[in-house]
């Protein structure tokens, strides 16, 4: 079974004119992938990203997260899941201002319940491989757009989930930035084997991916193999 | 887990200084004011159970007094004088173990003290050892009467501190123990002082009891019988034993039955209880009073948490998404609300415990002249250790209330809502 696996998915927002967003997805994604999923603003992308991070929920269909599923669920559950499973990256970082580096990554594992002590250590290792050791006693806005987005990312690996989230990780970055907190990507997927789903408009960063997901009006379209990194696009990143 | 949490609160605390000072000011001032009151409360009704509590005694006393309807061929007008009837009916089968501690005081006969040339007038009573705690007599100096004194019919007595002062020619009342002071034909030797104030000019020495009638007054005559009760509790319990007392001793001396004189009860014991009616009533105008104060403070905790909850709907989407539970993100507000309405409303509380004792060091101090004496206006003006422990609990209780609702709002908030909100 893959890590992901969505079958028939499909979600519509209830207003005043109900906007039937994801028409039917089905998706599987293995474990280790580095997959991007593209679309223009308005094709579902972001639902699809909040349904697979237990944000949001769906209407029919199935989600399967590593033989879990998930579906219906109570939001303490779906809290727990999203603690144990998922790792999220945000385009805005979303740190918490009057919190320090080391408390924003060591949140996870507050609501966890893990010891003050251990939960410090592991934080603090995790810093350290984002080569952050000097910064963990500083606030978020004592440090730059790439500095909050690694110890975002430090956050979002310390619970080791199955899974990383990344909602356009590199949308606040500058280019150079960018690349740097994409090659961190990369690097992660490569050499711990960590599973990545990044939701981006911009080629160049999807580029990274191995496999890339178009997704359009709520269906998803193309699905290219990108081993090579030789999608279009990806002279803009070099 | 208590740890963290406290960290987790005084990290969001300290993000709103102002905010926090303001919230907490108006708890603060809603205990202190909710302890003052009390205090006052209290130190008036120290006050007036401290004065008149003096002349209030654990005991019931029966005298004798003027009938006012005929009855049984007597006419009205009558004087009952109690006797030795009266007195073993009180000590009789028919009241054991209700009550207790009889005794009895003989009628008076007025003397003249003198003592090295110096002369007071004075009224003697013949009395037993029990009167001393029946009546509250307070000594100044020496001994009250003693169970040796009746057996041996000593020529001793026990004067009042006003005499005392007048026949020692000054305050120092001490060196009158001992002392013969003859009265009339007969010599007795002074065992004791009993305490008077500067306005109380009371006239009473008290001799034994058996020395007075071998005296003074051989017959069974009594003026007055006096006794503890074990027995009746509450008010009414205390009017049924009066009714059915008092219609026993009427009997006895043929008063008519609905003859509302005749013969006097003073119930010691249903004053107290009046007092401390009184006293309740007191106490709970103020704790109403003060309650509703802290309300305003209490409105006040919950307006600001519900905008510091819409503010941080932000950050409780983020705590979401990283795992926090509902149960996590109502936790927090409500420790906050609490940490807040605790930390504040204990400095509330010092300060009206600081102003309980400013007020006994400023107007408790001050005298105010009731007629026959004089009183001070508050007497130890403080809330005791329990009220100061519900008033703890109260804190906890009203912080929690007032993070009730906006914890809620917190909690149900969908994460992916907050996380869009900015």
């Amino acid at each position: 079974m893959a890590l992901i696996e969505l079958k028939d998915v499909n979600k519509t927002y209830q207003g005043a004119q109900p906007l039937h967003v994801l028409k039917g997805i089905n998706l599987n994604i293995e474990k280790g992938e580095f997959v991007s999923i593209m679309g223009a603003s308005g094709s579902g992308k972001s639902t699809l990203l909040n349904i697979l991070g237990i944000l949001d929920n769906y209407d029919t269909g199935t989600y399967y997260l590593d033989g879990t599923l998930i579906k219906d669920l109570s939001e303490k559950q779906a809290a727990a899941y999203r603690n144990q499973m998922i790792g999220f990256i945000f385009q805005s970082f979303n740190l918490i201002g009057f919190k320090t580096a080391v408390e924003n990554v060591e949140l996870p594992l507050y609501y966890q319940g893990v010891s003050r002590h251990k939960r410090r250590e592991l934080a603090m290792e995790y810093l350290d491989k984002m080569g952050l050791t000097d910064w963990a006693g500083h606030f978020p806005n004592e440090m730059s757009g790439g500095q909050k987005q690694r110890v975002a990312i430090a956050r979002a690996l310390i619970t080791s989930p199955r899974i990383i989230l990344a909602d356009e990780p590199t949308g606040a970055l500058d280019s150079k930035t960018s690349v740097e907190v994409m090659n961190l990507l990369s690097k992660l997927n490569r050499e711990d084997g960590m599973t990545i789903i990044v939701v981006t408009h911009e080629s160049g960063v999807a580029n990274q991916a191995n496999r890339i997901i178009h997704i359009k009006d709520g269906i998803i379209g193309k699905i290219e193999e990108n081993d090579k990194h030789d999608a279009w696009g990806a002279e803009l990143i070099k | 887990m208590i740890r963290d949490l406290l960290h987790e609160i005084y990290s969001t605390l300290r993000q709103n200084k102002l905010r926090t000072a303001l919230t907490g000011f108006a708890v603060s001032w809603g205990i202190f004011l909710l302890i003052a009151l009390l205090g006052a409360g209290n130190g008036l009704m120290n006050s007036f159970s401290g004065n008149v509590g003096d002349f209030i005694s654990q005991s019931v006393s029966v005298e004798g007094w003027r009938t006012s309807k005929p009855y049984n061929g007597y006419k009205e007008g009558r004087i009952i004088q109690l006797d030795q009837k009266d007195l073993d009916y009180t000590t009789g089968s028919e009241w054991q173990g209700v009550i207790e501690n009889v005794t009895t005081t003989t009628s008076s006969t007025s003397a003249t003290l003198v003592v090295g040339g110096k002369t007071v007038g004075g009224w003697f009573t013949g009395a037993m050892p029990e009167h001393q705690a029946q009546f509250k007599i307070k000594m100044a100096a020496g001994r009250f009467l003693n169970q040796d004194d009746l057996r041996l019919r000593r020529k001793v007595m026990v004067i009042s501190g006003s005499q005392a002062k007048e026949l020692a020619g000054g305050d120092d009342i001490e060196k009158m123990i001992g002392q013969w002071i003859s009265a009339g034909t007969i010599a007795y030797k002074v065992v004791g002082i009993y305490h008077t104030d500067e306005s109380d000019f009371r006239r009473s020495c008290y001799i034994p009891y058996t020395t007075y009638k071998g005296i003074y007054d051989n017959s069974d005559k009594l003026e007055s019988i006096t006794f503890s009760l074990n027995g009746p509790v509450t008010l009414e319990d205390h009017k049924a034993f009066e009714e059915e007392y008092s219609a026993a001793i009427k009997r006895i001396h043929d008063i008519a039955p609905d003859d509302r004189r005749g013969i006097w009860i003073m119930n010691g014991y249903t004053d107290n209880l009046e007092m401390a009616k009184a006293s309740n009533i007191l106490d709970i105008a103020l704790w109403i009073l003060g309650l509703l104060t802290l309300i305003s403070g209490i409105v006040g905790v919950s307006n600001i948490m519900l905008i510091t909850v819409k503010e941080r709907t932000h950050e409780f989407g983020i705590r979401k998404a990283i795992g926090a539970k509902p149960g996590n993100i109502l936790t927090l507000i409500i420790s906050e609300s609490v940490t807040i309405t605790a930390i504040f409303g204990y400095a509330g509380m010092l300060l009206g415990m600081i102003a309980c004792q400013v007020m006994d060091k400023t107007i408790g101090q001050d005298y105010v002249d009731i007629g026959f004496t004089q009183i001070r206006m508050l007497v130890n003006p403080s809330v005791g250790l329990d009220v100061a422990l519900e008033a703890t609990l109260l804190l906890i209780v009203a912080g929690t209330i007032a993070g009730i609702i906006p914890a809620w709002k917190a909690a149900r908030v969908k994460p992916i809502e907050a996380l869009r909100a900015e």
